[in-house]
């Protein structure tokens, strides 16, 4: 028996010229755990949320969705609410109450549920999802990761048939999505829910899944098995396929697309299969220092309270013009705080910060100093109704001498000339990224200090922020970027270094020190390290295998 | 603050309490029955509180309490037994002294209670009371609890990113201005995003279908009815005796008394239960505690 069967679904948004949705035809199955993958904006969310009346948007739509056979609209609210699941982005913006077992209670309470039963099923959920100790705790001190458990607990808790997803691990770090992904397929397999899921983060999430529907451009281009769905993708020439799993890229590229290798672990056994000879990627000799550094911190101690744990325990870092610096490591261990003594909102208690040479003591204005930090949040700087007029306010906060001119550079550096005229909020992840880069870019910063900047972003718009940064290094600007992801900081920084418990653990070159961690490194490099001990990124491994056959 | 086992009681008895208490403190003017509830309120005070309630009751209390019994006899010169006359004539009496301290300590008595009430009947036992009766309230109340904090910081937020892109303003108060302004801005727009989200959220749970119910994380055990049933009983053997003046005392125009009898005892007796149960609660448990630990 089928959940959904949706025929010939078509939708057009008020005033949209051409349709979001195009003639999209396709069945669920009771049980399944679906993947729906495509590049932002292919009209994911759009489809996911015609799954449920009460989400539907308005607009002009044809086509029939059916879900346990009967038309999806004439199953009464109660029965949906309870039946359909729906999980969705931002983890902060669906928590309604206060307190933990209040959002596990919240559904609950609307379906007019009596005390004895509510009881129960809070009690199950709190159990079931681990978060009985954060029970009684107040929303604001969970972390994000726990947040969206919280989300995913109370909808749980209205016992639905159908869970849907809406890239719920956009806004999470690597481990807390993991984890996240796991308790959903934890869900699929123990309790045969049947899951509909939209992801960017493919290489966790498509092992998990049953059946893969790759959207382009309002259209179902690919609707298969993971493994088959990889191979249609890798012939058809699809851009879609730069988001494939590492295994997969390597394995297609070495002409195994029959089974595609989707794991780490069947990447490396198809490698080995092939009987490659070692090789090293010769180490390219370390650039040159013409001039000192831009940022120099030497021992910095710092912590909130006074009577506090230290955060910062004598941290010293270089970061030098014209360079990328890729700093990784885990949650608390410091590494926003690091960012805001740099730029100048924390004072350390010890130790010494050099800005472009000066000793700084005091809290300084990062602004006259040129240094830059842009928050995670981008939506923080924007505060004018399109881009644009955003833009001609800094700058005129700035003074007006070549105002025009500034904007023009920035504009064509980040390439944002055709969202100009559009409202910030209504630009996806990564252009509001590449927005509030260029109105940092007016300030004409020497240092850039970037704070998980690929958040959110998906595989073809991560690639087009990677190479604006690279037009920003070229342009001297020393850039410090904290990320947690990985593959980012090995394409993309010049350096590495792992922070821990509040100082550098350790500091490379991007390749010697990813290739001395064992899971702190890329998935091209745990595939291939038997072989290319050295290679970081899925092209190199592509390449040095291609040589050898 | 340390464990009281009083709060764990069921928000409703603990309620009751405390109305049960202030009502007879606030209404029975008798230097017996305002003498127990004082000491009753310190004790409690203290024990919840420890130092910071001693601090509060010397700094601010005391100086309350003399003040008020030093200020009544100055304005008042009721009564028939005068102590000495002022310079201006106005005569000094010993019924407006005792009223003055009675009434001080009773003013005392209600601040001291109120200091327990704020320890005990925090936010969520007022959403909980209420929020049977109107679901929609409860639900509200948490909203803005959740709803305020995350604003603030939010406002936090953007104020420090945008300071990095922006002059500092220093002591201009016209680029202050501009500060404060852009960064609202940014905060409402964010603001308004986060409500359409959080609307979907809630419509996706069923929110607004007819016949909400509350959820509540307390129950009413067999520990809470014997605390209420003993409350009420309390409360009604102290009340009656006042009510049938056999606890009774009358300042103006002359002092008088009802003399002691068996009923008025009990009427005492009661009443000194009534205020000290939530440290006669603690103290059982207490001991409890320690003799179930002392036998492992």
């Amino acid at each position: 028996m089928a959940n959904y069967k949706i025929e010939a679904l078509t939708f057009t948004y008020p005033g949209g010229s051409a349709p979001a949705l195009k003639e999209l035809s396709f069945d669920v199955n009771e049980g399944e755990f679906l993947l729906v993958i495509g590049r932002s904006g292919c009209g994911k969310s759009t489809l996911l949320r015609h799954l449920k009346t009460v989400l539907s948007p308005h607009g002009e739509r044809s086509g029939s969705v059916l879900f346990c056979e009967k038309t999806l609209s004439d199953i009464p609210e109660r029965e949906q609410a309870s039946r359909i699941g729906f999980v969705f982005q931002h983890p902060d913006d669906q928590i309604v109450t206060d307190k933990v077992w209040h959002e596990l209670a919240f559904g609950l309470e609307s379906l007019g549920v009596d005390q004895k039963v509510m009881r129960l099923r809070v009690a199950e959920m709190a159990s079931y999802f681990g978060i009985e100790e954060l029970f009684e705790r107040d929303v604001a001190e969970l972390s994000g990761g726990q947040k969206q458990l919280l989300n995913l607990a109370s909808v749980m808790a209205l016992g639905p048939d159908v869970l849907i997803l809406d890239e719920p691990t956009s806004q999470l770090d690597p481990i807390a999505a993991f984890d996240f992904l796991s308790t959903v397929k934890r869900l699929n397999s123990e309790l045969g829910i049947t899951v509909i899921l939209s992801e960017h983060r493919l290489e966790e999430a498509m092992p998990f899944a049953d059946r893969v529907i790759v959207m382009e451009d309002g259209r179902i281009t690919v609707c298969d098995t993971p493994k088959k769905a990889a191979a249609e993708l890798y012939l058809s020439h699809s851009p879609m396929f730069g988001a494939m799993p590492t295994a997969a890229k390597i394995g297609c590229a070495l002409g195994m697309t029959d089974p595609v290798p989707l794991t780490v672990n069947e990447g490396r056994k198809a490698l080995m299969e092939l009987g490659l000879s070692e090789s090293l990627i010769p180490s390219g000799k370390a650039a040159l220092r013409e001039c000192g550094p831009a940022v120099e911190a030497d021992g910095l101690f710092f912590r909130y309270e006074k009577d506090g744990a230290d955060v910062l325990k004598g941290l010293s870092l270089k970061l030098f013009p014209g360079e990328i610096y890729g700093l990784v490591g885990g949650n608390g261990a410091g590494k926003s705080t690091l960012l805001s003594v740099i730029s100048g909102v924390s004072i350390p208690y010890r130790g010494r910060l050099y800005i472009g040479g000066a000793r700084k003591k005091a809290a300084f204005g990062a602004f006259e100093e040129r240094v830059a930090l842009l928050h995670q949040d981008p939506r923080t700087l924007f505060s004018a109704d399109t881009v644009r007029a955003d833009l001609e306010k800094a700058a005129k906060s700035r003074g007006t001498d070549r105002a025009d001119e500034r904007i023009a550079e920035a504009v064509a550096l980040m390439d944002i000339a055709d969202l100009l005229d559009r409202h910030p909020y209504d630009l996806s992840g990564g252009e509001q990224q590449r927005a509030a880069i260029a109105k940092v870019l007016l300030t004409e910063p020497k240092v850039l200090l970037l704070d998980e900047p690929t958040k959110g972003m998906d595989a073809s718009i991560k690639a087009v922020f990677g190479r604006k940064l690279l037009e920003l290094k070229k342009a001297g600007i020393a850039i410090l970027l904290v990320s947690h992801d990985i593959e980012f900081c090995a394409e993309y920084a010049d350096r590495a270094g792992f922070m821990f418990d509040g100082s550098i653990a350790s500091e490379n070159t991007t390749r010697e020190f990813f290739c001395e961690n064992t899971f702190y490194t890329t998935a091209a490099n745990r595939i291939a390290r038997d072989v290319f001990k050295n290679a970081l990124l899925t092209e190199e491994v592509i390449r040095l295998a291609g040589k050898r056959e | 603050m340390r464990r009281d086992a009083f709060y764990s009681v069921h928000p409703a008895v603990n309620l009751a309490f405390f109305l049960f208490v202030m009502l007879i403190t606030a209404f029975v003017l008798h230097p017996a029955v305002t003498g127990i509830s004082l000491v009753a309120a310190c004790i409690y005070a203290f024990y919840l509180k420890g130092r910071k309630a001693l601090k509060f009751f010397l700094i601010f209390v005391l100086p309350v309490i003399v003040f008020v019994a030093a200020l009544n006899p100055v304005f008042n010169h009721a009564g028939t037994t005068v102590l000495f006359y002022f310079k201006n004539g106005n005569a000094v009496t010993r019924e407006a002294v005792l009223y003055g301290i009675v009434s001080a300590c009773m003013f005392a008595a209600l601040i001291m209670w109120c200091v327990c009430l704020s320890s005990v009947m925090t936010s969520d036992k007022y959403v909980c009371l209420f929020g049977k009766a109107i679901p929609t309230l409860s639900l509200v109340f948490s909203m803005v609890l959740r709803f305020v904090p995350r604003l603030f910081s939010r406002i936090k937020l953007c104020s420090q990113a945008q300071k990095s892109v922006a002059p500092s303003f220093g002591k201009n108060p016209v680029k202050a201005v501009r500060h404060g302004l852009s960064v609202l801005s940014a905060t409402v727009t964010w603001a308004l995003e986060s409500a359409v989200n959080i609307s979907d959220s809630m419509k996706s749970r069923g929110y607004g279908l007819p016949g909400r119910t509350s959820y509540s994380i307390y129950r009413f055990d067999r520990r809470d009815a014997v605390m209420g049933i003993l409350m009420a009983v309390c409360f009604a053997l102290s009340a009656a005796a006042m009510a049938t003046k056999h606890i009774w005392f009358r300042f103006y125009p002359s002092v008088k008394y009802s003399g002691t009898d068996a009923f008025s005892v009990i009427g005492y007796a009661a009443f000194l239960i009534l205020c000290m149960l939530p440290v006669i609660l603690n103290v059982k448990e207490n001991a409890e505690w320690r003799i179930i630990r002392s036998r492992l």
